[in-house]
């Protein structure tokens, strides 16, 4: 369980977080949707220890621990996992050898041996077929020379690798058409388990339309002005934010 | 004092054995080389070449030299004959102190057409339990048509103050092949000095990869001429240093003839409070048209203290050539340090993970498999034995 009270949140001196109230259950799966500059991608560096953001007051519990005293790994390696929105190239680092070293990494923090090189190998495999990932891609540099579409799929691919416990997917589907959105969020439902929570952060409808989020909040400002159930979404499709924003 | 004159008495006082067993063309040019050294002195950082290395401080302690005994076997004319001349000692005051010195000259040689498929490993491990300076000479000669690669490892296995001065002339004949791997993997308290003098011949292929694993101050001068038409060089480098570590690479690639190509391509990573210097020239001759040059130097400074000096130089006087060159000098990628971390992996991995990156560019050129993965492997074991590598202390 996810639990940000009163989150306030700076970068480069500018207050982007005013205040985030959220709770989020085991196996939820919550949309955060506003308009650009809202503090959307804000909240989800926050939570994942970018060390641009500053957090100047407030409080993030995760599953009974202080998520704000631990670094990114440590985070990483509590479960919590981010699909970037620009994920970024790593020119001379292979995916093979990436993966190993996060995956071994995570188990060496819960105290298991590295994984031999066959079992890693058809791990890969597997959970690479769910995003229909090509195996050319694996021996490729990280993201270098992968289409946007390829991008996302990797995103979730190393999702499925790592089996976090909270995923927060940064407009995931940004940048893609229709049939690569279908992959990703599709894969995506097939790779999660049922404790598996998500904050979904989205422009758009259409991701929600596959992912069914339990709970949708929309984020004005650095606050988050509204919470429904998943009709909100379609509300805002249509009427789009003005209408939720605050009286001045 | 002025540090040349203790290894020009020191010349004086023992020519006689340091003659005795020693081939007839070495002999023969002490002389000129200790006129030589007396006139030049030791460059001071105003000449040009050596702005980046404190050469007099690395000379002036006072080192033992050993004096070998052993006798050279006679060796064909027409092949040491060649001996001194691309090493010229006027021009050079190291080149000269190592003709004047030098005792013993490892020949390399591959007959006209000779392939050789295993390469050529020569390895000087240094062992002295006192301050050593070593002279050391090589000479590469690939007849037309010949294949051959060399393997120079350097290391040393005491902890001890080491001088090493070599200097190494490569002949690469019409359409011949020559791989030269220069791997320093020495420590802290080890000075060297390596000139390398090479020529290429119309139709031939030198390449030149200096990697320096780990050093204390290291100079290595690689001067190459392409005097025929179609002549090809390929440099390469590739420098990790950390401490108080310093290693300069100057290159100069001389065009001479038309229709020749040259690549270069050095990469450093400087961490600490070590010192890095990069000074590259390509000369461009009128006469040599339809040159294709690029030159290539980056580089990784991860401290404030660290320091990189890059000097890419070309200078051109043809009017039908293609040529590039630049450098470039930054840090590591900290959008990709936090990708990293965010899966997982701790910030001393990812750095590492990185480092060994950005130097994987000079490895992905060597074609010699078991070559490469092994310095992939020293590469790494370098990296993760870095003083700031928290990773391996932790174990």
């Amino acid at each position: 369980m996810l639990e940000i009270k009163n989150l306030h949140a700076t970068v480069g001196g500018k207050e982007i977080l005013k205040g985030i109230d959220l709770v989020v259950r085991d196996g939820e799966i919550h949309a955060l949707m506003g308009l650009n500059g809202a503090g959307k991608s804000t909240l989800s560096n926050v939570l994942v220890g970018h060390p641009a953001y500053t957090v100047t007051e407030g409080s993030v519990i995760f599953n009974g621990k202080d998520l704000l005293a631990m670094s990114p790994d440590e985070r990483s390696h509590e479960g919590l996992f981010l699909s970037f929105q620009q994920p970024v190239e790593i020119p001379g680092v292979s995916m093979v050898n990436f993966m190993r070293a996060a995956l071994n990494a995570k188990r060496k923090y819960q105290g298991l041996e590295p994984m031999d090189a066959g079992a890693f190998l058809k791990l890969m495999r597997e959970k690479r077929k769910f995003v229909e990932l090509d195996n050319k891609l694996m021996n490729r540099s990280v993201n270098e020379g992968f289409s946007g579409g390829e991008r996302k799929r990797n995103e979730i691919f190393q999702m499925a690798m790592l089996e976090p416990t909270m995923c927060i997917l940064d407009e995931t589907d940004s940048g893609l058409d229709v049939d690569a959105l279908r992959i990703v969020a599709e894969g995506f439902n097939k790779l999660r388990k049922a404790d598996t929570s998500a904050i979904v952060i989205t422009h758009y409808q259409r991701l929600l339309d596959y992912l069914k989020p339990d709970v949708v909040h929309v984020l004005i400002d650095g606050r988050i002005v509204k919470t429904g159930g998943p009709e909100l979404a379609g509300e805002i499709e249509e009427r789009g934010f003005d209408w939720l924003k605050p009286e001045s | 004092m002025n540090p040349t004159s203790q290894y020009i008495d020191f010349f004086r006082s023992e020519r006689q054995r340091i003659e005795a067993g020693s081939l007839a063309v070495m002999n023969a040019q002490r002389e000129a080389a200790a006129e030589a050294l007396q006139r030049l002195g030791f460059p001071t950082q105003k000449v040009e070449r050596y702005k980046y290395t404190d050469v007099a401080a690395a000379f002036a302690p006072n080192y033992g030299i050993s004096l070998a005994a052993a006798s050279a076997p006679q060796l064909e004319e027409a092949l040491i004959s060649r001996y001194g001349t691309l090493a010229r000692v006027e021009d050079d005051a190291i080149t000269a102190l190592n003709t004047m010195l030098a005792q013993e000259l490892i020949v390399v040689h591959a007959a006209a057409g000779e392939h050789r498929e295993h390469p050529v490993q020569i390895t000087n491990t240094l062992r002295a339990t006192a301050p050593l300076m070593q002279n050391r000479r090589l000479l590469i000669i690939a007849e037309a048509g010949a294949d051959v690669q060399v393997i120079l490892g350097d290391r040393a296995e005491a902890q001890q103050d080491f001088l090493t001065t070599q200097v190494t002339e490569v002949f690469v004949g019409e359409g011949a092949r020559v791989a030269l791997y220069d791997i320093e993997d020495t420590h802290d308290r080890c000075h060297r000095f390596h000139q390398v003098f090479a020529q290429v011949a119309a139709g031939g292929h030198l390449t030149h990869t200096a990697f320096t694993l780990a050093s204390g101050v290291s100079r290595n001068q690689t001067d190459v001429q392409l005097v025929g038409e179609g002549a090809d060089v390929q440099l390469l480098g590739c420098a990790i240093l950390n401490g108080q570590q310093h290693v300069d690479n100057n290159t100069l690639i001389d065009h001479r003839a038309p229709g020749c190509t040259s690549r270069e391509l050095y990469k450093y990573v400087v961490d600490q409070q070590a010192t890095g210097a990069f000074a590259g020239r390509v000369l461009v001759r009128q006469e040599a048209q339809q040159t294709d040059s690029v030159e290539r130097n980056a580089n990784l400074v991860c401290t404030d203290q660290a320091r990189m000096w890059t000097q890419p130089m070309l200078e051109i006087y043809a009017d039908d050539v293609k040529c590039s060159h630049g450098s470039t000098v930054g840090q590591l990628n900290e959008a990709a340090l936090f990708y990293m971390r965010q899966r997982g992996i701790s910030e001393s991995e990812a750095r590492m993970l990185l480092k060994q990156a950005f130097a994987s560019e000079v490895l992905s050129e060597i074609p010699l498999e078991a070559l490469r993965q092994r310095l992939q492997m020293q590469v790494e074991k370098r990296f993760r034995s870095c003083d700031d590598c928290k990773l391996c202390k932790k174990e």
